[in-house]
């Protein structure tokens, strides 16, 4: 499936930042047109040589702020299927210990985005249908209201908490002498929060005892995935502290979304 | 006296011998065989319809016609060119020059068909759908503007409270939300123009403006959910061709899933605010 993208082998990506990522990779290309300088000189088009033409070699300073700025060197985390997507959403679902080896050598960005954004406007939607019908069941004459405040709520939990505390852990793990990939968590996070779709819709019914058996349960389960692919991802180091306080952070998001969003 | 050579031939050298031929017995009648060259092109029109019943019929009217049209730039001699001319330079490129001294109602007024012509070529059905490229070659961003400040105006108009979040909600999750979504199939490694899509998405808008303003004047929660629906439907159904062509056929959910979930989004947004 890497075919297309050779240029970045995705060996680079572990332990790396995407800005160093991308600043490694277009360094390699200047290095690449330097010495291709050399064989081309003079030029094979009958010595016309247009200017800006990537001869000039004025512009290779300006080239690895390119490379952050330009869509292709991200593509290489959005290179996936429909298959690989679905395989990884099942796998994130059912807790078996398998996910580690799926994003292997391939962790996408593209589920850690739309599995938020389909989160956020899961929690935004149905937030104010759960709070209307609970309402509506102990005094029938409430009016619908739509409280559009929820959509930035949900948007800045959710985009915050999916982009932040992989960073956290991030620097954490470097800091405890630990080879960790930025991207990796993010994606492994990211689709920790997949759970927490299919529940949102079963937290609609307007049962409270109900309510709070669904939410702990997607918790448990959101919770022990983190859990179970830190400590396979930081497999041979003791780590205990952050992968419980990384389990905990999960079931507390969990609480949070039941207290905030569903009233 | 040469038809027996001729007949037999390819009908595309045909018409090229016809033409020789039409030359060689033209120079004769018009008296001028070794003068400058434009004045026997000019005639050939006049020349050659004598020949007309002598020669094979479907061939020469269309050539010596043809041979007039072309050459009509460079011999500037029969009334008749001049006017085709004219009409050429009328639709072709006589208007650029001219929109710098034009009334302002004329700007607004082309640029009006244009969105209109844009919004017929993608949200309702015609030939050039198979091909969304082909269709909205001449893209512009008014009509997406216009469509996505109505939405977020209309919402917010039939919003009872917090009138102005409604608009700025709207107004983010739609243009962040073209934005999105395009940013989405390029990095799915789709090939796409960027604006173009910019302005296709915003053009799938148009049903959700109907379907909202309608929304605003029923007040009834099973006309909205109906009408949103099929609302919804149609805005899906116009962007689908062009976002699932854009991309590898593996990848065709992927692409198509942000732009259900932003469409499925607003249409909630209109049955949510009342």
């Amino acid at each position: 499936m890497e075919e297309g993208y050779t240029s970045l082998p995705t060996s680079h990506l572990l332990g790396s930042v995407p800005a160093a990522v991308a600043e490694e990779n277009t360094k390699g290309a200047a290095g690449e047109s330097s010495s291709a300088n050399l064989q081309i000189f003079p030029p094979a088009n009958g010595g016309y040589q247009a200017p800006g033409s990537p001869y000039g070699g004025d512009d290779q300073a300006a080239s690895s702020w390119r490379g952050v700025c330009s869509i292709s060197s991200y593509s290489p985390y959005f290179n996936v299927d429909t298959d690989i997507v679905v395989g990884r959403l099942t796998s994130s679902v059912y807790p078996m210990n398998d996910f580690t080896r799926k994003i292997d050598g391939n962790p996408d960005l593209y589920g850690p985005i739309w599995i938020s954004t389909t989160l956020v406007f899961m929690l935004a939607a149905l937030g104010n249908c759960a709070t209307y019908l609970m309402h509506k069941r102990n005094e029938p004459d409430t009016t619908w209201t739509f409280d559009v405040t929820f959509v930035n709520w949900a948007a800045c939990i959710i985009y915050g908490y999916a982009l932040a505390v992989p960073v956290a852990f991030y620097f954490l793990l470097q800091y405890f002498g630990c080879n960790a990939s930025l991207i990796r968590l993010w994606c492994m996070w990211g689709y920790s929060l997949f759970i927490f779709v299919p529940s949102a819709l079963l937290l609609i019914a307007p049962v409270e005892i109900f309510r709070w058996i669904i939410i702990i349960l997607a918790g448990a389960a959101s919770s022990w995935f983190v859990a179970l692919n830190l400590k396979s991802y930081t497999e041979g180091s003791d780590l205990m502290v952050l992968i419980v306080s990384a389990l905990l952070l999960q079931f507390v998001l969990a609480l949070f979304i039941k207290i905030f969003f569903f009233v | 006296m040469s038809h027996g050579d001729t007949i037999p031939l390819h009908p595309s050298s045909q018409s090229d011998i016809d033409e020789i031929e039409n030359l060689m017995n033209a120079g004769p009648a018009t008296v001028l065989p070794a003068g400058p060259p434009s004045p026997p092109r000019a005639s050939i029109p006049v020349s050659s319809s004598p020949f007309l019943p002598s020669n094979l019929p479907p061939p020469p009217p269309s050539v010596p016609a043809a041979a007039a049209y072309h050459k009509a730039p460079t011999s500037a001699a029969p009334p008749a060119a001049e006017t085709s001319r004219g009409g050429i330079a009328a639709d072709g490129f006589g208007s650029l020059p001219n929109t710098l001294t034009e009334p302002v109602w004329d700007t607004i007024k082309r640029d009006l068909s244009r969105v209109v012509s844009n919004l017929k070529l993608v949200v309702f059905p015609n030939p050039y759908r198979e091909d969304p490229g082909k269709a909205l070659r001449d893209w512009d961003l008014w009509g997406p503007f216009f469509f996505i400040v109505f939405l977020g105006l209309t919402l917010s108009w039939s919003a009872s409270v917090k009138k102005s979040e409604v608009f700025a909600v709207a107004f983010a999750v739609l243009a962040a939300g073209a934005i999105i979504l395009t940013l989405n199939v390029l990095l799915l490694g789709g090939h796409i123009i960027f604006f173009q899509s910019l302005s296709l998405l915003g053009y799938c808008l148009f049903p959700l403006d109907i379907g909202a303003v309608i929304c605003m004047l029923k007040d009834n929660v099973i006309i909205k959910i109906i009408v949103v629906s099929v609302t919804l439907a149609w805005s899906s159904w116009a962007a689908y061709p062009f976002m699932s062509a854009a991309v590898n056929p593996g990848r065709k959910a992927l692409a198509l899933y942000p732009v259900f979930l932003m469409y499925i989004s607003v249409g909630f947004l209109i049955i949510a605010i009342d």
